[in-house]
């Protein structure tokens, strides 16, 4: 789909979300209630012991907002994929690149991302898009630390992706 | 015209527009103020004393009695069985669930009418629903309920007994079981709580 | 007036299935854009494809417009309408660290889940490596909460750091946005990998 139409389509589903609740879109906080409900039943004192994680405690995690919004993203992004014929077990990585190192990488970002997400209370989807959308100073820093320290890094990175 | 440029000029009018609209504050509260015209019109917001006596003769469970002036005021006296929040405590957290609830009847009361009614506007604006205000306050209430005036000689049969059961609820009100109410603030009636109104958003 | 869930009393119930419709709309608008590839996400730092820029300053103008006339015609109240809080050091801090695991990695949260529900696997690591990041974040945590909880401002609009008006803020946004779409156009073209756009 062309990417300015695709991002009206994101733009009303933001617009829908705020005017039906008054919150935007999010992510890393649905990846939080699963880590917090997972620790909190494995481990359940030390939930409550640990200064992070006891401010999550209480209610069902699993029934929060951002949690339902993912599932719905799960099988938003399969629906679309089935429907435009993109949907294949793999992992995609440059022809330069082993599979396995790619593997590497994706966790080791997603681990970056994981913990820089709680320390900047949110990510691309919840505090740069949405908060842009609002206005919100936070947004907008958050979205220019973001990708411009992407683009900062992306010589050293260049290996993995051309 | 590639989609950019359609986009863009969609965009930038939209924009200019957006640009020149006023700084408007839309709050949900302001349209209720119709509403709020309305009910001071028809006075439905307000309880006369002799409803008020009606409502304690016959232990009302449903009624609390909220006095609005400041503590010493209500040290010397208040209504049996009123609670104290002084009008500029009104908002506070700890006060919210006894104002912002649908179990209870408040009728918020104070000397005059001016106070009481303040803190009827108040919650009336914030949406809060069964709050009510003691039309007179105390000064009305003393001077019909507690020292009612014979309406005289020419009264009709229904001021006639009106002025009887305000006398019976005088004696009732200042026997000598009223006496030992004063001295105590009644306990805080325990309050269903309320859904919170604000949001929660972002990634949290 | 909206928003409905809390100026209607909406149940809770209802809000959650809100939430799971809108998130549909969210995984089919992002897997529409493309963004389940990681290829395509990290090549906007490459030059090669710039959707991600796209879609994000679309989607981000599309919804402040939206958000300006609504309130003006009085069908939303901006009051209730979340603003995300600013805490001006972790946003900072927070922001580098996701930006290096967004060039590393190649995805950010919610691409991830896109991605990994169309059967990517390297997305599938991305998730369960943010959740042990998270983790990580959650045991060390007291080495972080004073730069965490430090620095707070509250829910700060540009358009009041400004002193302007949020239509003002929104056509500067726009015309910002609009020079950024005609250099990424332009990028497109000196940087192109047909090789890589082409397998994406």
């Amino acid at each position: 789909m062309n990417p300015y139409l695709a991002g009206v389509l994101l733009g009303m589903v933001l617009l829908v979300s705020f005017y039906l609740t008054g919150r935007g879109l999010g992510a890393s906080g649905a990846t939080r209630s699963v880590v917090i409900g997972a620790v909190s039943t494995a481990m359940p004192e030390h939930a409550e012991k640990s200064q992070y994680f006891s401010k999550y405690l209480g209610n069902n995690q699993m029934k929060s907002w951002l949690v339902l919004e993912i599932a719905g993203v799960i099988i938003g992004g399969f629906l679309s994929g089935a429907w435009a014929g993109r949907l294949k077990l793999k992992v995609e990585h440059s022809p330069k690149i082993s599979p396995r190192r790619r593997i590497y990488f994706a966790t080791l970002g997603g681990l970056l991302f994981g913990f820089g997400s709680q320390l900047g209370r949110g990510c691309t989807s919840g505090a740069a898009l949405t908060g842009m959308s609002v206005m919100s100073l936070a947004g907008f820093v958050t979205m220019m630390a973001i990708f411009g320290t992407a683009f900062a890094l992306a010589y050293f990175f260049r290996k993995n992706w051309i | 015209m590639n989609t950019r440029v359609i986009l863009t000029i969609i965009f930038i009018s939209f924009g200019s527009i957006a640009a020149m609209l006023p700084k408007q504050k839309i709050s949900s509260i302001q349209l209720e103020a119709d509403d709020l015209l309305r009910d001071i019109k028809l006075r439905t917001h307000l309880v006369s004393t002799d409803e008020l006596a009606d409502l304690l003769i016959n232990h009302d469970p449903t009624l609390l009695l909220i006095d609005v002036r400041d503590s010493v005021e209500y040290g010397k006296y208040h209504l049996p069985g009123a609670i104290n929040i002084p009008l500029k405590e009104l908002l506070d957290e700890k006060w919210l669930p006894y104002v912002d609830q649908l179990s209870k009847h408040n009728i918020f009361y104070s000397n005059g009418t001016i106070l009481s009614s303040e803190a009827g506007i108040l919650c009336r604006q914030l949406g809060f629903k069964n709050n009510f205000v003691l039309e007179g306050g105390l000064n009305a209430w003393f001077a019909t309920i507690i020292k009612p005036e014979h309406p005289g000689s020419m009264a009709t049969s229904e001021e006639l007994d009106q002025y009887a059961r305000r006398k019976a609820a005088s004696m009732y009100f200042t026997g000598s079981s009223a006496a030992t109410d004063q001295n105590s603030a009644p306990a805080l009636p325990p309050v269903p709580r309320k859904k919170k109104k604000r949001v929660q958003g972002g990634c949290s | 007036m909206g928003p409905l869930v809390p100026l209607q009393n909406i149940s809770n119930e209802l809000n959650l299935l809100i939430a799971f419709v809108i998130g549909l709309g969210f995984g089919i608008a992002l897997e529409q854009a493309g963004f389940s590839s990681s290829r395509k996400l990290a090549g906007m730092f490459y030059g090669y494809d710039t959707t991600v820029l796209k879609v994000f300053f679309t989607a981000a103008i599309t919804a402040m417009l939206g958000l300006i006339f609504l309130s003006f015609v009085g069908l939303i109240d901006l009051d209730i309408v979340y603003v995300n809080e600013y805490y001006i050091y972790s946003a900072i801090v927070g922001g580098v660290i996701m930006g290096a695991g967004f060039i590393i990695g190649g995805f950010c949260p919610g691409t991830s889940f896109t991605a990994a529900a169309i059967g990517k696997i390297d997305a599938m690591w991305f998730v369960l490596g943010s959740m042990i990041g998270i983790f990580i974040f959650g045991e060390t945590y007291s080495i972080f909460q004073e730069l965490h909880m430090s620095g707070y401002k509250g829910a700060v609009k540009v358009s009041d750091v400004l002193g302007i008006r949020d239509g003002y803020f929104a056509l500067l946004l726009i015309l910002v946005a609009s020079a950024m779409f005609w250099l990424a156009e332009l990028a497109e073209k000196k940087f192109r990998r047909d090789d890589i756009t082409k397998e994406i």
